[in-house]
């Protein structure tokens, strides 16, 4: 039943984006087989957090917000393969998109959600820079040499985050 | 030009008739694609001098939900009404309708408490005689079944008409 679930293509109802699945509309994949953009920001310890930091390793970049509920129910999935491919270099950082919300209640949203992988405070630029819509989730799958292989908006299903992660890990060996 | 609309509305009966309340129904004023909530119901006619109930009516978007003004989540954000203080109109309680049960089709399937397609909430106000305007904002944060827009306002501007 749970694996039944899991299989659900969740279809967004945003005008803006035409196909059943938000991540197939043109638009969502403009980064699409480019460099990831590079950006520093500051987790919830205060600690400056580069994307250079992570040179060589797969990346998952996860666009959440504790207002969001469709994120909420990704990110302990999320979690779940970060342990499951960390031998395998995966990182996973979730970049909280909230507007002007406290780091203690970003970090109280985390915890209750049950991931322990790095997230990250807001920055407009970096928003820019990625060239988010205004919905969320939205992901981004970096593969070792920095470039995006995978790029999804809305929330998909585990074995599709799965299949994605795998992309990133497999792709641009070092 | 209003005027003319309002008269032609109550012409043709798109009165909403309550207990103390006459309200007008001149549809929405701001396009739903933007902001995902419509504000329905825009002039009310009350008894001058006395506390009326003046009912608003607001439409979400098809495909849409918004939390309701109890969302069993306290990171989620509840739908409610500011009121411009200062104003000639003066509020003196709201009613919040229950929301529905949605389940979010997918995983463990998270439930929430929400308001989807029409919704109202009642506004007590007391109006002096003559022409005034009840001002306020919707606060509201819309999601579909898999992606979430951050909380938005939607202005709340309704002309009030004391007899």
């Amino acid at each position: 039943m749970q694996k039944a679930q899991q299989e659900v293509q969740l279809t967004p109802a945003n005008s803006a984006a035409t196909s059943a699945d938000p991540s197939d509309d043109p638009a969502a994949k403009l980064l699409l087989g480019k460099a990831a953009p590079s950006f520093t920001l500051v987790d919830l310890d205060g600690k400056k957090v580069s994307l250079a930091d992570y040179k060589g390793h797969a990346v998952v970049l996860n666009f959440w917000a504790t207002y969001c509920g469709p994120c909420k129910l990704e990110m302990p999935w999320f979690q779940d393969l970060q342990n499951k491919y960390k031998d395998k270099g995966l990182v996973v950082l979730g970049l909280d998109q909230d507007d002007g919300m406290a780091v203690k209640e970003v970090a109280a949203a985390s915890k209750r959600v049950g991931v322990t992988y790095p997230i990250l405070m807001p920055d407009d630029k970096v928003s820019k820079s990625y060239q988010l819509s205004d919905y969320i989730p939205e992901t981004f799958y970096v593969d070792k040499s920095g470039k995006i292989v995978e790029q999804t908006i809305g929330a998909h299903s585990k074995n599709e985050l799965e299949a994605d992660v795998q992309k990133a890990i497999a792709s641009g060996g070092m | 030009m209003k005027a003319a609309l309002i008269g032609l509305c109550v012409a043709i009966s798109c009165v909403t008739l309550r207990a103390q309340e006459i309200q007008m129904n001149l549809g929405p004023a701001v396009p739903a694609s933007k902001v995902h909530v419509q504000l329905l119901s825009n002039a009310a006619e009350v008894k001058a001098g006395e506390a009326q109930v003046v009912e608003l009516r607001f439409r979400v978007e098809d495909g849409f939900h918004i939390n309701s003004h109890t969302p069993k989540d306290e990171l989620l954000i509840p739908t409610l009404i500011r009121f411009n203080t200062g104003s000639v109109v003066k509020v003196v309680d709201e009613a919040y309708p229950k929301g529905s049960t949605f389940r979010l089709p997918v995983g463990a399937g998270e439930t929430l408490d929400v308001y989807q397609g029409e919704f109202r909430v009642e506004v007590k106000v007391v109006a002096p005689k003559g022409s005034s305007t009840l001002v306020g904002v919707l606060k509201y944060q819309a999601c579909d079944n898999a992606v979430c827009y951050p909380p938005k306002t939607l202005p709340v501007v309704v002309a009030v008409t004391g007899r």
